[in-house]
């Protein structure tokens, strides 16, 4: 019922009653932050703890790296070092003497 | 972040801290300039670029800005000149057109989805349309918002004087608009 005398003393005039979308300042900020190039705190520390653990990887991957050719290149050493030190244990004529037995054997079958 | 106006104004001045300042700024005040706006232009579609708008000149002048009025008012002023901008925009569009701009926003308010008012509050909104845009304004801020004159006077740069004769004519014509409709 409309009492026209005193419409704008009932509270219910001075109610506004229009609405928003939901979240609408929420995202109307976020739009703005945009618009002005500002980062979040939050979103920055978590894009630079991101960064880190992508650098650490990297990192880990190349020290891998380095590491395994590293030992291949130490292991290739040491089995020529071996060779080496076994072909430094036997004399010549010893040596002559096997290559000869292996050519007999050979040449019987 | 709680900040006093003085500190946010500090943090303004220096470009290293203006954008996460101004983006605290954004967040503080965007409703109360929202209603603001949203009361005179009606459509929540509107209200939301004149916000924009009025949220963009603010960052781009703020070295404009020295402090000499409150922040709150310096924001209520840019959104008032660009609420009343874009309402003179509308009714030059609108010449020739059958309907005023008043009409037309009326239009608008009965359709809106963002409006569920009662027959109370939309013949009230419809009384107030009936106002010239000046009076609209100061009846909005002192009716809805409970302003004072004093940062009324600040915001609109008219004297209190003429602020209060503005108010109590518009409810006398809001008083009279319903007398006639019953």
């Amino acid at each position: 019922m409309m009492n026209d005398k005193n419409i704008l003393d009932e509270k219910e005039a001075k109610e506004l009653a229009f609405s928003v979308p939901e979240n609408y300042f929420d995202q109307f900020a976020l739009q703005i932050d945009k618009q002005i190039g500002y980062q979040h705190t939050a979103s920055r520390k978590l894009l630079r703890s991101w960064m880190y653990v992508a650098a650490m990887f990297v990192g880990v991957l190349i020290i891998g790296q380095v590491f395994y050719a590293t030992h291949k290149r130490n292991l290739a050493r040491n089995e020529e070092n071996y060779e080496s030190y076994v072909l430094s244990q036997v004399d010549e004529s010893s040596m002559v003497d096997y290559y000869v037995e292996q050519s007999n054997q050979t040449d019987h079958k | 972040m709680d900040l006093t106006e003085e500190e946010l104004l500090l943090q303004l001045n220096q470009p290293k801290s203006r954008s996460r300042a101004f983006s605290f700024v954004v967040r503080s005040y965007q409703e109360r300039i929202y209603w603001h706006i949203r009361k005179m232009v009606i459509s929540h579609d509107d209200a939301n670029d004149v916000l924009q708008n009025t949220f963009m000149k603010a960052w781009n002048g703020i070295d404009g800005f020295r402090g000499d009025s409150k922040l709150s008012t310096w924001l209520y002023r840019i959104a008032t000149n660009e609420t009343i901008s874009f309402l003179a925009n509308k009714r030059m569009r609108s010449q020739g057109s059958i309907d005023d701009v008043e009409a037309s926003l009326l239009q608008n308010l009965q359709a809106d989805t963002y409006f569920n008012g009662s027959e109370i509050q939309l013949k009230l909104q419809e009384a107030i349309l009936t106002l010239p845009e000046k009076q609209r304004l100061v009846f909005n801020m002192k009716y809805f918002d409970d302003i004072t004159y004093d940062e009324m006077e600040a915001i609109l740069g008219t004297s209190t004087g003429a602020l209060k004769a503005s108010y109590h004519h518009a409810v006398k014509k809001i008083e009279k608009f319903f007398s006639e409709e019953n």
